[in-house]
């Protein structure tokens, strides 16, 4: 197993009366890029803050690089870069400025290589143009490159990132995706707490999902997308269908008049869909896939059914259909998209604030 | 899971120092003052004993702080009259360091003279004092403005940098020689004239002070107090209480240094108080000559300066003013009348001593506001001294109690 | 946002060694200090005091008698008391409020811009990052009665004759021992500023409202000068970190009376240990939320 960027068991904080993040668990392995979601107000702001020694945990305990937090902030943050709830600057002082304000705080980062370093991360975020602009004049994103240049003053080991595309046009937002995989490439541990799934899905190794404060999902993408998995079945004899998937142990879900996928489909044929329920392993090298939610095609992909009562493999499952005489027109393993678990986990649509 | 303290113990370990901070300049500025006063211990000795040792003090040199503390219980004016203390520039010839007689009796009382009297009587004063045997100098520190006398063998001069104004007094050295001369002559005769009636030598120094002690203690106990220290100083403490009951003083306090025996400290305190009504002490004192440019003074440009020649009047003339002043008090200047002795003398001013000088305006105002209004006249009770002046003029003070002057008033007893 | 040049260039130097110190650090917060207008404003709202006086002084002719500032009827005979009477014009308000501006913005400034939070991760360290406000407030409180000295000297002598000072003693001294005295003079009203930084900073780690911490900072000085001029009070009026800071005339004496400026001394030092033991113990429980 390897070791974990980020640990936590128990991180709980609570204001008042009002609980921010309840007994949160978390494991970030190093070398990943770990991605942290949430709906707005879900902790995952305060969770962070906690992880940076901003906020004193009530109860529970973190560990950042292998070192507890908040006891051994300073040796530990020099190592991390972090944006953390939006950028934020002197708006009276120049970009390049405001970097070296920042960069003179780290005691560990020599005074030397100072001015290269500020050109380096400024010319890596596009901002080399407006280094001597007032932070006052900047737009949203140009403050959004300013404060992702400030997280990469140094070489760092471990990159907090809050909501890094938020204010970003399109083209801003692949430069940051583009970026993060770069770093992960160089052996970075990346930190991406975000509200976007999309974000989340294209670029993340693994994945956490928070809501209300409490941890409702956490694991690979995949093991996140696997436990929403389906089986579609087009048969002519739903019934029998049905009849045959529900003795597998797979929930079923909904029965559809054909059509509605293809209009040249036959027309007697009817969508049967069950739950996969468990996680489906994949062995293929495609870990990451090219867009949002991909259909696999269980003939093409073999994975097996793990945990939970349905533990059937898809060849199994065909062969169960195909022995009780369904004729099976079409079978598809449907991969659901991280969004449709997002919601179906946190129950709530994206702009909402708890 | 390893074991952790408490976000909670971890907050309150972290407000250690806020508490501690306080809490050890609290324990510092008690026991600082505690640890110097504790473990002073000079050799005993008697009251007499100790009189004796603080007469022949030789002391002739000096430089050190004084403060000066007035809590006599009126209310404090100077902050109300805005004037800043003007100048203590009063006529008194007197060169010695004893403060002769209280003020000329030419001079009607003024708001500012008045105000000066109460803020000497009331807050906390400040000078440096300056001797190197035969100059001396007194550097009165007000906020943002001085006042200082220098004195030396060719005069005194007074400088008052609120007001800008210097006044230079001299005495004529040959009159003045002549004059001591003369004095020395007529106490040789005096002394040849009590010793005749007498029938015996005058006593020594010593007979005199044991004299002097056993005649006060029929109305004071004389005794010497715990030994403490005064600016530094290990120092005897010379306590005097008096026995009469019906006076305000509770005691009073001289603090002798225990090495030179200079008086470095008094303090007079009323019946039933714990601290000090009046006190002056050192906070500061070195034995060594000051500086000589400590004493030089030459009055600035733009200064008014007021020269006064001091008159020395010869013998003669002492004798006639003094016959004059006899034949005037038989008229129309009634002479001060003392009833009672002791502690709780009581000593009027008859009408006519003070009512033609009488207080402009101001000053009268500012009477009214000190004193209350009580049968027969008004009161300004101290601490230490109440003041009566009655509806018909007259003027009683004493460190007595109101009722006892209001007595004394009506029985003239 | 290049993918070229991850893994190259001076990011790969090594961090440790060579680290800016907290030195470095207040360098630092200096440069940002004088690099911001406003701290430009108020030290020119400082040097216009001793300008608008000399001004009225020399528009209005003759000396002015008995009413106004010690010193000022002075000015017109010598123009080295510009610089005193403005300093003693600007104690009772003017310094305390720019100072209540400074070292009240100190973090409750930063927390309001979020910059805060980016200087805790970078890390500064809180105790650091403290210190380093701390003496950045001591900085600009040894430029503000600076400005007004120097300013008050220089107009004084562009208006007026400057020539040989009459102390309050009625010494007569030349212009250079009363330009050290003037100095001096200006060093204690540094010291006299000290004690109400460290206030100022503490109630600055209270809030993330500058303008609260700084509004709060200046009353307290106003509040204890009150208090200080009552006598119903007196007791207190030793512990009041505003008692000593006329005490700089004990400068303008001969011999120089060091005595209040070392009780002044001691009584900021005592302001400095409680206030900075608060704001320490404040500032590391803090929960940085803005």
């Amino acid at each position: 197993m390897p070791d974990l960027a980020i640990e936590t068991h128990g991180l709980t904080k609570r204001f008042r009366s009002q609980v921010a993040v309840d007994g949160l668990d978390l494991a970030v392995p190093e070398g990943s890029v770990f991605g942290f979601l949430g709906p707005n107000g879900s902790g995952k702001t305060t969770t962070i803050r906690m992880l940076l020694g901003l906020v004193a945990a009530t109860a529970g305990d973190a560990r950042v690089l292998g070192a507890d937090m908040p006891h051994h902030v300073d040796s530990v943050l020099p190592r991390v870069g972090a944006l953390v709830e939006g950028p934020a600057f002197s708006p009276y002082l120049s970009g390049e400025a405001n970097l070296r304000r920042f960069d003179a705080a780290d005691r560990h980062a020599p005074r030397g290589t100072r001015s290269d370093r500020v050109a380096l991360a400024l010319e890596r975020v596009g901002l080399s143009h407006a280094a001597k602009k007032k932070v006052g004049a900047y737009s949203l994103g140009m403050k959004q490159r300013l404060g992702l240049a400030n997280a990469l003053l140094m070489r760092r080991e471990l990159l907090v990132l809050d909501e890094p595309t938020n204010g970003l046009d399109p083209q801003g937002t692949r430069e940051v995706r583009s970026l993060i995989r770069s770093l992960a490439e160089g052996g970075t541990t990346v930190f991406v707490s975000s509200h976007l799934l999309a974000e989340v899905e294209q670029v993340c190794t693994h994945a956490a999902v928070m809501s209300v404060g409490r941890l409702v999902a956490h694991g690979t993408i995949d093991e996140l997308r696997g436990r929403g998995s389906r089986v579609l079945v087009r048969t002519p004899d739903p019934g029998r269908a049905r009849a045959v998937l529900a003795a597998l142990g797979l929930p079923i879900e909904q029965t559809t008049v054909g059509g509605i996928r293809s209009a040249t489909d036959a027309s007697d044929d009817e969508l049967v869909t069950a739950r996969l329920g468990g996680e489906i392993e994949r062995h293929s090298a495609d870990g990451t896939s090219a867009d949002g939610s991909s259909t696999d095609h269980g003939s093409a992909d073999g994975g097996s059914a793990d945990g939970g009562s349905a533990t059937a493999a898809p060849e199994s499952i065909v062969t169960a259909l195909v022995n009780a005489g369904v004729r099976v027109r079409g079978f598809e393993i449907e991969r659901a998209s991280l969004e449709q678990r997002f919601v179906d986990l946190t129950g709530e649509g994206f702009d909402v604030v708890a | 899971m390893r074991a952790r303290d408490t976000g909670a113990s971890r907050r309150l370990i972290r407000w250690i120092p806020a508490i501690a901070a306080p809490i050890a300049i609290g324990v510092g500025v008690v026991l600082v003052p505690m640890q110097a006063n504790a473990a002073v211990d000079l050799p005993d000795l008697t009251p007499a004993e100790l009189l004796e040792f603080a007469a022949s003090s030789e002391v002739e040199a000096l430089s050190g702080t004084i403060e000066q503390r007035s809590e006599l219980g009126i209310p404090d004016l100077s902050g109300l009259t805005g004037t800043m203390g003007g100048g203590s520039t009063g006529g008194s010839g007197d060169l010695g360091q004893g403060d002769g007689d209280g003020g000329g009796g030419d001079a009607a009382a003024s708001a500012t003279d008045l105000d000066d009297l109460i803020s000497l009587a009331t807050g906390t004063h400040t000078a440096k004092v300056y001797l190197d045997g035969s100059n001396a100098r007194l550097q009165v520190l007000d906020r943002l403005a001085e006042r200082n006398v220098y004195l030396s063998e060719e005069g005194a001069w007074i400088y008052d940098s609120a007001e800008k104004a210097a006044t230079h007094l001299t005495v004529d050295q040959a009159a003045l020689d002549a004059l001591e001369a003369e004095a020395q002559a007529h106490a040789d005769e005096a002394r040849e004239q009590l010793e005749a009636e007498l029938g015996a030598p005058l006593p020594t120094p010593e007979q005199v002070l044991d004299e002097a002690l056993a005649k006060l203690d029929q109305t004071t106990d004389v005794s010497v107090g715990t030994d403490g220290r005064v600016a530094g100083r290990e120092v005897y403490e010379l306590v005097l209480e008096p026995r009469d009951a019906e006076t305000l003083i509770g005691e009073i306090t001289v603090a002798i240094d225990g090495d030179t025996g200079v008086a470095l400290a008094a303090s007079v305190t009323a019946r039933g108080a714990d601290e000090p009504a009046f006190s002056v002490e050192f906070t500061d004192v070195s034995f060594e000559a000051p500086d000589a440019s400590v004493f030089a003074f030459t009055p600035p440009e733009g200064t008014e300066v007021s020269e006064h020649v001091v008159p020395i009047p010869t013998a003669a003339e002492l004798e006639q003013r003094k016959a004059q002043a006899e034949a005037e008090s038989g008229g129309e200047t009634p002479r001060p009348v003392v009833h009672g002795d002791g502690w709780s003398a009581v000593v009027e001013l008859p009408a006519a001593a003070v009512g033609a000088a009488g207080f402009d305006g101001e000053a009268a105002a500012m009477l009214g506001s000190l004193t209350e209004r009580v049968d027969g006249g008004r009161i300004l009770s101290t601490s230490l001294v109440t003041v009566l002046i009655t509806d018909d003029g007259r003027v009683l003070a004493g460190a007595v109690t109101a009722d006892r002057l209001l007595d004394a008033a009506a029985t003239g007893r | 946002m290049s993918s070229r040049e991850v893994h190259d260039g001076p990011l790969v130097l090594d961090a440790r060694g060579g680290g800016g110190g907290t030195l470095s650090l207040l360098g630092s917060e200096l440069l940002t200090l004088f690099r911001r207008r406003r701290t430009w404003a108020l030290l020119g709202a400082l040097a216009l005091i001793p300008i608008l006086i000399a001004v009225a002084v020399r528009l209005s002719g003759g000396p002015p008698t008995g009413r106004g500032p010690a010193f000022l009827d002075q000015i017109t005979n010598n123009g080295f008391f510009v610089g005193v009477t403005a300093i003693l014009v600007a104690i009772p308000l003017f310094l305390p409020l720019t100072i209540g501006v400074v070292a009240g913005d100190a973090i409750a400034g930063e927390a309001s811009h979020g910059t805060l939070r980016y200087l805790l991760i970078a890390p500064a360290g809180r105790i650091r990052l403290l210190l380093v406000k701390y003496l950045a407030a001591a900085v600009f409180c040894v430029a503000a009665p600076l400005t007004v000295v120097v300013v008050g000297t220089l107009i004084g002598w562009a208006l007026f004759p400057i020539g040989p000072v009459t102390l309050l003693s009625g010494a007569t001294v030349g212009i250079g021992d009363a330009l050290l005295r003037l100095l001096a003079i200006a060093a204690y009203v540094t010291v006299s500023l000290l004690g109400m930084s460290a206030i100022g900073l503490f109630l600055s780690t209270l809030t993330t409202v500058p303008v609260g911490a700084m509004a709060a900072t200046a009353i307290l000085a106003v509040v204890s000068q009150i208090m200080d001029a009552l006598p119903q009070l007196e007791w207190l009026h030793p512990w009041l970190f505003t008692h000593y800071w006329l005490g700089f005339g004990d400068l303008m004496r001969e011999p120089v009376v060091w005595d209040s400026f070392a009780d002044n001394a001691v009584l900021q030092a005592g302001y400095l240990v409680v206030f900075g033991a608060l704001a320490v113990s404040r500032f590391l429980t803090k929960d940085v939320l803005s």
